[in-house]
């Protein structure tokens, strides 16, 4: 594989690019404390670089990765063949809490499942790409790099004129067709919990960016299983397909949890009826379990009758109980993932961990074993980034974005995020990361 | 998409609202500040319009509270913090750019607070806000939300100018704008005038005298304005 281009200088000045950022609103939302904070989400001028071929390896291996993933989808809420032909023991599956007995037996439009999917990767040093995890329910982040690369271009027009980069402004473009392809019939809608959500500016923008109806739950009713919106006028709308940015146990408080205030009661009845599209549809979280991620290769092959283009991190499954006992041999080097946690949340490295402690964690995950998966942890490479003019190295993941609609189409960018901290492998935004521009060569 | 919940709506009717009385206070506090400079004139006359108390020591504390402290609810500032609000849960309805426009002017109004000039520091803030504006008839081509927002805007300029006693020539024109807004307002919307009280107005505002002797029952009648009729 053709090692990455390595770009060190800035693109711009930061100041005048994060300035640019701010005054158009580019923000997430924190809970501290019970608080709401909003925050700037820190922007990095130094770009990463994927030149033209490691992306056409890159864009082979997630289309087949999310093409297995919702075909996976459809065969565990239909006849459940890979399980009866014993490629995943079914603990993985029905214990999972993303599994949804509510969803048992419908089929969404064309058979999607996943439209939009985040997948996680990190690139080795040998330049090797790895798969880190699968974000299947609602991921986030395709908003940031996108309102960047707008304003990239307005500070630092030269850096686009001397590289042949990809422009990666079609997001919005490719999210529109894919929630088309999922129509019912009617309007385009985006729901959004509210402006106290992390992702609000996203939910808005995209919203923007697509036409569609930027929507609450309360705006909504559904009836005779058609989903309506409720206009001022007191008329009715029909929404044919909407892109939720909320989880499933809150979606509907008839089917899941009932204490929701935030959901749309019947919804489901809806979906189940075919009248309205969801993106992404509810259930999937059964295969984005961490749990799960250690089957995908599998599925590939199961479903696919292909080898994996794409590499997981190398993982261990305790379940096991060849694994187990590796994992408890070698807990002081291995990474440890709750599989119920998210957002960087339940990551523990053996080798921070005290005697006392390590033994502590090996009398869970001997108690717990269905809880945890072991990876190895990758030596993946770092990334410059400017801290108080200077260029340090620090570690850096990419949320790429995969968009299934008429085909299964990789956008030519990502979520370039990386730790602040140098000691730290956590790059989530929640937990103080950064990002930066994803640049995908031409050729 | 061209649905337009209640909701929705009144964060247009309010955006409309809160960047007008920004704009209109704060032509009201340079006009009162500039006669405040050489003559002797004080700030009373401002708070009685408003029906509140003098808790100033100064004319400078005066106006920089209703300048700059977000905690007076009369101020600048707190009306720049609303109309963001509302803003910022209708970019997608007004525009990324639109939006951009109440960050900028946020901007401009805490840098204008550390500045020895106080009036020529707020030159900018204008043009902050006639760029909002001009963005909006620009980026909006729903004309329902767009009306509703200048249903909103031109109600709170009358609102301000009826209190502040403007001259009835300026009244009138805002007031004739007004209606030309509210007969753009589909039927069976909230903002649909109730008519015994837009007749009320006609009536006050119609004629010069009427309206020097019962500005203040305009002012009442503007408020039950779009009150469902009994």
């Amino acid at each position: 594989m053709q090692q990455t281009v390595q770009f060190s200088d800035s693109i711009g000045n930061a100041a005048e690019i994060n300035e640019l950022l701010r005054r158009y609103g580019v923000k997430f939302g924190i809970y501290k404390n019970g608080e709401f904070h909003e925050q700037f989400f820190p922007f990095d001028p130094i770009p990463r670089v994927i030149s033209a071929d490691d992306f056409h390896k890159l864009e082979k291996g997630l289309a087949q990765r999310v093409d297995a993933l919702n075909a996976f989808l459809y065969d565990i809420y239909h006849d459940k063949k890979i399980v009866q032909d014993g490629i995943i023991p079914e603990d993985f599956i029905y214990i999972s809490s993303g599994y949804l007995a509510q969803c048992e037996g419908i089929t969404p439009p064309n058979r999607i499942y996943s439209h939009i999917s985040g997948i996680d990767l990190v690139q080795g040093k040998d330049g090797e790409w790895y798969i880190l995890e699968d974000n299947l329910r609602i991921p986030s982040g395709a908003s940031y790099p996108l309102i960047a690369r707008e304003l990239t271009r307005i500070a630092c027009p030269d850096a686009f004129l001397i590289h042949d980069i990809t422009d990666n402004r079609n997001y919005a473009q490719l999210l529109q067709e894919t929630m088309d392809y999922a129509n019912c019939g009617g309007i385009r809608a985006i729901l959004t919990p509210g402006r106290y959500n992390a992702a609000y500016f996203e939910h808005s923008y995209l919203a923007e960016l697509t036409d569609s109806v930027l929507v609450q739950n309360d705006e909504l009713f559904v009836e005779d299983n058609i989903l309506y919106h409720r206009t001022y006028s007191g008329g009715k709308t029909r929404i044919g397909v909407l892109y939720r940015r909320i989880s499933d146990e809150y979606l509907d408080p008839l089917s899941f949890c009932p204490e929701s205030l935030i959901g749309i009661p019947n919804l489901m009845e809806a979906y189940r009826s075919g009248n309205v599209g969801l993106i992404n549809v509810p259930g999937n979280g059964v295969a984005d379990d961490k749990g799960i991620y250690y089957f995908v290769p599998k599925m590939i092959r199961y479903y696919l009758a292909e080898e994996p283009i794409l590499k997981n991190a190398p993982t261990y499954l305790p379940f096991y109980e060849e694994d187990r006992k590796y994992v408890l041999g070698h807990l002081d080097t291995l990474v440890i993932k709750d599989v119920a946690e998210a957002g960087g949340y339940g990551v523990v490295f053996g080798r921070d961990l005290s005697k006392e402690k390590l033994a502590d964690f090996r009398d869970t995950i001997i108690a717990e074993p269905r809880r945890f998966i072991a990876q190895e942890v990758i030596d993946f490479l770092d990334l410059p980034i400017l801290d108080e003019g200077q260029t340090v190295m620090r570690k850096a993941d990419l949320r790429a974005f995969v968009l299934s609609g008429k085909e299964t189409k990789v956008w030519a960018s990502g979520l370039t995020r990386f730790s602040r901290n140098p000691d730290s492998f956590v790059v989530n935004s929640s937990q103080g990361g950064g990002f930066k521009d994803t640049w995908v060569l031409s050729h | 998409m061209g649905t337009i919940s209640l909701e929705r709506s009144d964060r247009l009717y309010w955006l409309g609202r809160y960047t007008e009385r920004v704009y209109t206070t704060l032509k009201a506090l340079q006009s009162l500040y500039d006669r405040m400079i050489d003559r002797n004139v004080g700030y009373d006359d401002y708070l009685r319009s408003f029906g509140l108390a003098d808790i100033y020591c100064s004319k400078r504390e005066f106006m920089r509270s209703f300048l700059y402290d977000r905690n007076n609810p009369g101020s600048v500032a707190s009306s720049l913090e609303r109309a963001y609000d509302n803003g910022i849960v209708l970019r997608e309805e007004i525009s990324t750019e639109a939006f951009s426009f109440l960050q900028v002017a946020k901007d401009t109004l805490t840098k204008s607070e550390q500045s020895s000039n106080i009036r020529l520091s707020l030159l900018p803030l204008e043009d902050v806000l006639f760029g909002f504006w001009g963005c909006i008839e620009d980026k909006m081509y729903n004309d329902e939300s767009r009306n509703i927002i200048f249903v909103g805007k031109s109600m709170e300029r009358l609102d301000l100018y009826l209190r502040l006693k403007y001259p009835f020539e300026e009244v009138d024109k805002e007031f004739s704008r007004l209606c030309k807004a509210l007969r753009r307002m589909p039927k069976d919307t909230p903002y649909r005038y109730n008519t015994r009280y837009l007749s009320d107005l006609v009536e006050i505002l119609g004629v010069q005298e009427e309206y020097q002797l019962h500005s203040d029952k305009a002012v009442t009648s503007l408020g039950h304005l779009f009150e469902v009729s009994a």
